[in-house]
């Protein structure tokens, strides 16, 4: 067997909502995750910027660094149902502290602190709120993915409909929850009331 | 091999969806995410294991280009079939939606023209019968 094979994702956990109200409209809701890593800083530095690293974990694939701010570089979402690039602007890159970019429209903020001779990395992605416990599950995924990576003993990008087969959906129910939200439905049942 | 979805170009997939389902009455089928990428699409209530319409964002240029210009010269971007034109028309007018064609008896069909709200003219077609 694999490691891949026998890789089995924990319970959500590490995971919060940050809520913002927005004048006239609905709060602003941005997915939060904490992840502690045995790692250097530097070095999950590298797997959160270098392309090569990244295509080990992350769920999209990037043509350049983003390890230097004002650059610009396009990120293609893997495995989405049709081709999705989006070219995005590197707004902060402090090596190895914090990390700022937007994926497609949606923000996202990295966060290292040095923690136990590891890391304590931090997620901010202010993800569509429909969606954010099926975020949370994929990023779950992606950073055990990551950790494994770090350690010397990759098991390869698990994303997408791969995510299906590594209780992709027992984690987006407990997150919902979690989060004392419905968890939206997939895969899909019948056609519903929107 | 099935003819099983069409897809719509949208400049805004939750006022779209808003539109699709309590303006003209489609239901919900399919609503999910990875990334910035959203995969939503209708079915008729009439028909739900039918041909799915996916209302997808124009996030593009060539689609921004596209629906721009096909709305410009009055080209509906999607054709959906009725029974009964008038009563759609009148339902549908009641709320809130602007036709930009009211009934209108052509070859072999009467149809309609009215906005989507998402940058697309959406024609609506009753055929004859002859």
């Amino acid at each position: 067997m694999t490691d891949r094979a026998q890789y089995t994702p924990g319970p959500a956990g590490g995971a919060r909502i940050e809520k913002e109200p927005v004048q006239g409209s609905e709060d602003k809701w941005t997915l939060v995750l904490v992840r502690e890593l045995r790692h250097s800083p530097e070095k999950v530095w590298q797997a959160l910027t270098d392309p090569a690293h990244l295509r080990e974990w992350a769920p999209f694939e990037a043509d350049g660094s983003l390890a230097r701010v004002g650059t610009t570089v396009k990120l293609t979402t893997v495995a989405a149902p049709t081709p999705q690039v989006s070219e995005t602007r590197v707004t902060r890159a402090d090596a190895p502290k914090a990390l700022e970019y937007n994926w497609g429209g949606f923000d996202i903020r990295w966060e290292l602190e040095g923690f136990r001779g590891g890391t304590r990395l931090t997620l901010w992605h202010n993800i569509n709120r429909r969606f954010i416990s099926m975020g949370a599950a994929g990023w779950h995924i992606c950073l055990d993915v990551l950790d494994h990576l770090l350690g010397g003993n990759p098991i390869g990008r698990i994303v997408g409909g791969d995510a299906m087969k590594f209780d992709w959906q027992r984690l987006n129910v407990e997150y919902a929850k979690q989060f004392g939200i419905e968890a939206p439905s997939w895969p899909p049942k019948a056609a519903q009331k929107s | 091999m099935k003819i099983k979805i069409m897809s719509l170009y949208v400049d805004d997939q939750d006022k779209a969806l808003r539109f699709y389902t309590e303006v003209l009455g489609f239901a919900k089928k399919t609503d999910f995410s990875q990334g910035p990428y959203r995969w939503l699409t209708l079915v008729s209530p009439e028909d739900p294991d039918g041909t799915e319409l996916q209302l997808a964002l124009n996030n593009n240029p060539a689609a921004q280009t596209y629906q721009q210009a096909m709305f410009q010269q009055s080209q509906p971007a999607a054709m959906f079939f009725t029974n009964d034109i008038k009563a759609d028309f009148e339902r549908i007018k009641a709320r809130g939606a602007e036709f930009t064609m009211p009934p209108t008896d052509v070859t072999a069909s009467i149809i309609a023209m009215l906005k989507d709200t998402c940058g697309n003219l959406i024609q609506l077609t009753q055929l004859k019968r002859y």
